[in-house]
């Protein structure tokens, strides 16, 4: 079984995405192998009231909940934060929540922030971070939206030992305490494979030596992205089979309770 | 574990390609993949400069990737860590690129890499490696950009020798401040404008800013060809540059994001025959230009 972790639904507003629609998304799932996708609101990254994407989600998926997993994408810095929350959780049956500091405007350390991890770790829901949505090099005349900073995911996972969270969209993890063997970081977080190297550099095998298998996840960021270089990245990997299913779908199962 | 060209070939719907090219080198050895006839070519690739003490181990890196991913040839060029290059830097790094063309026979082919600001270094340089070694085409970066009047004395000699020239592209909304001589698939096009019978490759659609301006900027350019490697995967690149500019202008490369390059390939919604083309063929067709 293929599950991944890094996957959406909806429009997004600087670009055309196919297959952005669930039958589309899961016919193309089905042509690549992948079982189940974990999805959120690409049109959420930039409503100013980001629970209308969450409701376009829900609607999308309706009759498809077998294989897509839908995420909520929550600002802690808009009203009504803690209602949509509860609404995800409840009426939509979330596992888990997508945050985007740096599109929304808020900072990891913040309060609100700290207080929606804590919230959505009493719940039970995992906590997944987008480093980026876009290559920054391509964005649009209108905006300027930084990548995440690595350092600044250090202080969360430091700050909120009990929640669970899945980093999207990141490499360079090896250059910090992340991706660091003894690192002293609890073990509270999973890295997703999108954009690692897994040949020349090979992030991802020095990521596995380093945190074991149990801490990566597979992700394409479809449909966002083309699925098969992250499919490549584990057809390539050199590691065992057990180690690799691992990270096509156990580690996602076993965080996420499919 | 390697992914055998078997395997990859089933899964894009890319069969063995059948051009019957004899004139290149023949592919690697080491390859766990069954062999045909056509060859996969890399046209974006780079070697370590060696100023890094693990150079050797990289390019030995690089030749192993290609063979996971059933790669048969690597165009290759060495850039100087600094630029503006100086003539003896990029000697030196043409000199390395030429040791690796030996030791790595039947892989690695060599781009001669100038800084078009030494008009007579580059253009002499330019001969002793086509000429003289073997080298299959001209890499220049950003040091001019391309409709710069340094640039067209390279082009000139590019056109007499018969040789493509690959060039760094990307096209960003915003002034890129390390980078002030950028070029972009507008100014490929406008010096394509001016010397339509050069062969001119627009370097890395996938890592040079907003590709679906590149591409839109590119489509009444007919001789400028698209590179598609970078570490960018954005779903429907392929298909947008396959459609607007054609199958036949575009040539496969990684610039070292190996499975981002090869994925993108084998993901495009695109015909077995127009994948055949970027995989090889169309790159092929431009080195047998160098023979008539």
């Amino acid at each position: 079984m293929i599950v991944d972790v890094n996957a959406y639904l909806g429009h997004f507003a600087f670009r055309r995405l196919r297959h952005n629609a669930a039958a589309s998304l899961l016919t193309l799932m089905d042509a690549k192998g992948i079982d189940k996708a974990v999805v959120s609101s690409a049109a959420a990254i930039t409503y100013r009231n980001a629970q209308t994407g969450n409701e376009e989600l829900a609607a999308e998926i309706a009759g498809h909940r077998d294989r897509l997993i839908p995420l909520a994408v929550v600002n802690p810095s808009y009203a009504g934060w803690r209602d949509d929350l509860k609404i995800c959780h409840e009426q939509f049956g979330v596992a888990g929540l997508r945050l985007y500091p740096k599109w929304h405007n808020y900072e990891l350390s913040s309060p609100c922030c700290r207080e929606l991890a804590d919230a959505a770790t009493v719940r039970g829901l995992v906590i997944s971070i987008p480093i980026r949505v876009e290559d920054n090099r391509q964005r649009s005349w209108l905006l300027n939206v930084p990548d995440v900073p690595l350092g600044e995911i250090v202080q969360l996972v430091k700050a909120c030992p009990d929640a669970r969270f899945i980093l999207l969209n990141g490499l360079g993890y090896t250059g910090s305490p992340l991706g660091q063997n003894g690192n002293g970081l609890p073990a509270n977080y999973a890295i997703e494979i999108s954009r690692l190297s897994a040949l020349l550099a090979d992030e991802f095998e020095q990521l596995i030596a380093n945190l074991g298998a149990e801490r990566l996840m597979f992700g394409t960021g479809m449909p966002f992205n083309y699925p098969d270089p992250a499919l490549l990245k584990l057809e390539v990997l050199n590691v065992g089979n057990a180690d690799k299913e691992k990270i096509r779908s156990q580690n996602a199962a076993a965080w996420l309770r499919l | 574990m390697g992914i055998s060209r078997r395997t990859f070939l089933k899964s894009s719907a890319v069969a063995a390609m059948a051009m019957g090219i004899t004139t290149l080198p023949t592919a690697h050895s080491g390859s766990i993949a069954p062999p045909h006839q056509g060859k996969v070519i890399d046209c974006h690739a780079h070697l370590t400069h060696r100023n890094r003490p693990s150079w050797e181990t990289e390019d030995r890196k690089l030749i192993e990737a290609a063979d996971k991913l059933g790669i048969d040839l690597l165009c290759c060029s060495i850039l100087t860590p600094q630029r503006p290059a100086a003539p003896a830097a990029f000697r030196e790094c043409n000199d390395w690129t030429a040791d690796a063309m030996k030791r790595f026979a039947g892989r690695v082919l060599g781009y001669c890499y100038v800084n078009p600001g030494y008009g007579l270094e580059s253009l002499d340089e330019i001969r002793r490696c086509v000429e003289g070694r073997g080298f299959i085409g001209i890499k220049l970066y950003n040091e001019h950009t391309c409709t710069d009047p340094v640039v067209f004395p390279i082009v000139e000699l590019a056109i007499e020798l018969r040789v493509p020239i690959l060039h760094h592209a990307s096209h960003s909304h915003y002034f890129v401040e390390d980078q002030p001589r950028m070029s972009d698939g507008g100014h490929l096009a406008e010096l394509a404008r001016r010397y339509p019978e050069a062969m001119l490759i627009c370097g890395h659609i996938c890592g040079g800013g907003d590709w679906e301006w590149t591409i839109k900027a590119l489509r009444n350019a007919p001789s400028v060809l698209l590179d598609t490697s970078g570490s960018v995967t954005d779903d429907g690149t392929m298909e947008m540059a396959a459609a607007v500019l054609g199958a036949e202008r575009l040539v496969f490369g990684c610039d070292m994001s190996m499975t981002a390059g090869m994925g993108r390939i084998r993901a495009a919604d695109l015909s077995k025959k127009d994948k055949e083309k970027i995989l090889g063929g169309n790159m092929m067709g431009l080195l047998r230009r160098r023979n008539g």
